[in-house]
């Protein structure tokens, strides 16, 4: 065995963390309290990054190497192994921004979206609202057909985060042989509806997609079976990672206050109570990390990974919710300040926890297994 | 980054795998209803005196186990190479307990001696160290007091200086095996010392006037620990183990080094209790998504055990700092097992606590491991204490 980061690692792991500091956190200020310029005109509920701000940030990420994390070699990038893009999102995650490395699946760049998706002028999603549930497609109910001229998909509607993309990978299930296709839909596709863009509890939307009379040309099928799960393990993963630093963040902020504000006459680091709500917090920090890493490193090498990366998900994401909840509760009063990052922290924590297969669902999934075996 | 053994603790796995397919898990059937003295390494000194045919029965087949075993090379894996042993790495001996725990027999490999006891000097070599690695003694160890349990700095034995003598006064508890033991690691301290100062290690014969076992005390955890009494026990200086009033450091180190296994034999325990569980709810559809759903839960929270386990063994292996590592093994690992076992216990029903019930014997052994060596508490206590005083950069991957 040996734990140790590599020397490559280590630098994309210092690349990162060195962005996120003098980037991201140190415009949270800002954004949080939502001044100018980060302030859209009309000064919605939803708290948005100003588009020029989004843009410079990109702009950035790409020089250092921290945007399109899958981006082949052909097309300028250097793709990163399934641990380096854990310690990437791991280091993203400790900023509230709602900034983060796009993650396009590999096999799209031999589209021929490939050129658009890399430059940033396209954007893509995952309609995968059936595998939320389980972390898997077993309940997926959109069915196709393949003909001649093309795969006409059963009508249906579903909700998609991000409903502002211009392709959406669709998943659906063919009549009879039941095999998983994926298909890239463009948005302005005859028979395909986005409607009802709502608001979630956290600074993102969701809305309807919809599916009547939709006919999509047979080469916009790409990816199977094994493509759709992957896809939905390095989701997995890239949650567990973004997490980690969440949890990371609420844990160095909640010792730093702790040693820091004192109640009747003595310091919180003093108070059993705060000692062990933050002891039960690493415990579970050390567990999670390494369930993530290793899980990446199975990627890495090419071992199985799926059920590795949905229990470091399911593990990961409930952490980071306690993280953050114990976060609030040791910084009192601000805690609950929307100028503080860990009120954002729990809610989107806790809309981690139900994408990619819910903690029952998961955990189900695995014990019917084992006692059918 | 590497997760698997090297090559070297993967073949003495796969030899440690091969015995307990060969020789554990036939012989299961016939320990189903061994008495609990079996339990652990110092079974031996146990069984001394017992006439009865039925435990020597055991015996036999114990001894029999040793026997194949050694023959296997699977002997003296923890002890130093300059005595004659392998000295492997923590994170083999891990993997060597992960493969014996798939049995129900409760079998060890030895001889495990205390470290402590490496710390021996001149004529204690020969007089201690030696005959553990042998196995021919074995050792209790006194640290606890009816009045300091968790926190041993408020330890009130002393060791008077006397010219070359100590006189020993104070009383000890629960210090298991003692009554079957050739001798004790006992820990006093100099008159006038406070805490952590002046605490010093003696070893001292079983039978030395002034030092008398005054009873074994029986728990739920199937052993029997026994209190100690020293009336103005003279003790020669030639028994304190390392330097006098250095005591401190000493207990520690044998407290902490065990803490790995632990969290692995609690890893292999677990995965016993679910497999009970299994054969359980074979045939029953009642209730079944709910059971399915709770046994998933814990195969998630089992497997995160192993991974802190090792990440643990590996640590010591590099020589960090792996005082809060055991820590959080040490916690993790024994509320783990007792709450498995609860739930076990939910779906088995009062026959599972019929006294001989596999669930019934676990479900006693991992009440009592929530307090030995360090209860719970003390080990969240170790943990912020690392926490506070190392930051959260202490979590950072290297």
């Amino acid at each position: 065995m040996d734990l140790k980061l590599t020397e490559e690692e280590k630098l994309i792991k210092d690349t990162a963390a060195q962005f996120v500091d003098k980037e991201l956190i140190a415009r949270e200020g800002d954004y949080l309290r939502q001044q100018a310029p980060f302030l859209p005109p009309g000064a919605p509920a939803k708290r948005e990054l100003d588009p020029q701000v989004q843009k410079e940030l990109t702009q950035r990420a790409r020089q250092v190497g921290l945007w399109t994390l899958e981006l082949p070699q052909n097309f300028g990038g250097s793709p990163t192994s399934a641990v380096a893009r854990v310690l990437i999102h791991r280091e993203f995650g400790r900023s509230i921004l709602p900034f983060r490395p796009i993650s396009i699946p590999a096999f799209l760049f031999a589209t021929h979206y490939g050129e658009r998706l890399a430059a940033g002028t396209m954007s893509l999603a995952l309609a995968f609202e059936e595998a939320h549930k389980t972390g898997e497609f077993s309940r997926l109910k959109t069915l196709y057909r393949q003909e001649p001229d093309g795969c006409i998909l059963r009508d249906s509607s579903i909700f998609v985060s991000q409903p502002r993309a211009d392709l959406f990978l669709f998943p659906a299930r063919e009549q009879g042989t039941q095999r998983l296709g994926l298909f890239v839909i463009e948005r302005d596709t005859p028979g395909v509806t986005i409607a009802d863009e709502v608001e979630l509890t956290t600074d993102a939307t969701v809305a309807r997609l919809m599916l009547q009379h939709c006919k999509i040309p047979n080469e916009q099928l790409h990816g199977y079976e094994y493509e759709g799960g992957q896809i939905i393990a390095v989701e997995q993963l890239n949650i567990a990672a973004r997490s980690l630093g969440i949890a990371m963040r609420c844990l160095a902020s909640s010792i730093e206050h702790a040693r820091n504000r004192v109640t009747f006459g003595r310091r919180l680091a003093e108070r059993q109570a705060i000692q062990w709500m933050l002891a039960d917090l690493s415990l579970e920090i050390r567990t999670c990390t390494w369930l993530t890493v290793e899980a990446a490193w199975r990627c890495d090498q090419e071992l199985t990974y799926f059920e590795e990366a949905a229990l470091a998900k399911k593990r990961a994401a409930k952490m980071a919710f306690t993280a953050a909840d114990t976060a609030i509760q040791i910084h009192g009063g601000y805690g609950v300040c929307k100028e503080f990052p860990f009120e954002g922290f729990y809610r989107e924590a806790r809309l981690m926890r139900l994408l990619y297969g819910r903690e029952e669902e998961l955990d189900r999934a695995v014990g019917e297994k084992f006692l059918r075996h | 980054m590497e997760f698997n053994l090297s090559s070297e603790e993967e073949s003495l796995r796969k030899i440690v795998e091969e015995f307990v397919r060969d020789e554990l898990i036939p012989l299961e059937s016939e320990f189903a209803n061994a008495p609990d003295i079996f339990e652990g390494s110092r079974w031996r000194s146990r069984v001394k005196s017992s006439q009865d045919a039925e435990i020597q029965r055991y015996v036999a087949m114990m001894e029999e186990l040793e026997k194949k075993a050694a023959a296997k090379g699977l002997w003296h894996l923890d002890v130093p190479k300059e005595y004659g042993g392998l000295e492997v790495s923590n994170v083999a001996l891990i993997a060597v307990t992960e493969e014996l725990e798939k049995s129900a027999i409760p079998f060890e490999l030895g001889n495990h001696v205390s470290n402590i006891l490496y710390n021996c000097k001149g004529e204690q070599v020969d007089k201690y160290l030696w005959p553990c690695i042998r196995g021919e003694k074995t050792s209790a160890f006194g640290l606890s007091e009816p009045a300091s349990g968790a926190d041993p700095s408020m330890m009130q034995t002393t060791a008077t200086p006397d010219g070359d003598y100590f006189t020993i006064n104070g009383t000890k508890m629960f210090p298991t095996f003692a009554d079957v033991a050739d001798f004790v690691q006992l820990f006093a301290r100099l008159p006038g010392t406070a805490g952590r100062e002046g605490v010093t290690c003696f070893v001292i014969d079983t039978g030395t006037p002034g030092y008398r076992i005054a009873r074994s005390i029986a728990t739920i955890g199937g052993t029997e620990p026994c209190e100690l009494v020293f009336e103005d026990c003279r003790v020669h200086k030639s028994q304190v183990v390392g330097e006098v009033g250095n005591g401190w450091a000493l207990n520690q180190a044998w407290l902490g080094a065990r803490r790995f296994q632990v969290g692995i034999r609690a890893h292999g325990k677990c995965q016993r209790v679910l497999r009970v569980v299994r054969e359980l709810v074979r045939h029953e559809a009642k209730d079944a998504e709910e059971i399915a759903g709770k046994v998933g839960y814990f195969l998630g929270e089992i497997e995160a055990l192993h991974t802190l386990t090792y990440l643990g063994a590996w640590k010591a292996d590099q020589k960090m700092d792996v005082r809060a590592e055991a820590a959080n093994v040490k916690l993790f690992a024994t509320e783990l097992l007792h709450r498995i076992t609860d739930f076990a216990l939910e779906i088995a029903g009062p026959s599972g606590l019929r006294k001989n019930h596999t669930l019934a014997r676990t479900f006693r052994h991992a009440r009592a491991t929530r307090i030995v060596e360090g209860p719970s508490e003390i080990q969240r206590h170790i943990i912020q204490r690392a926490l506070f005083r190392e930051g959260a950069g202490s979590l950072e991957l290297q």
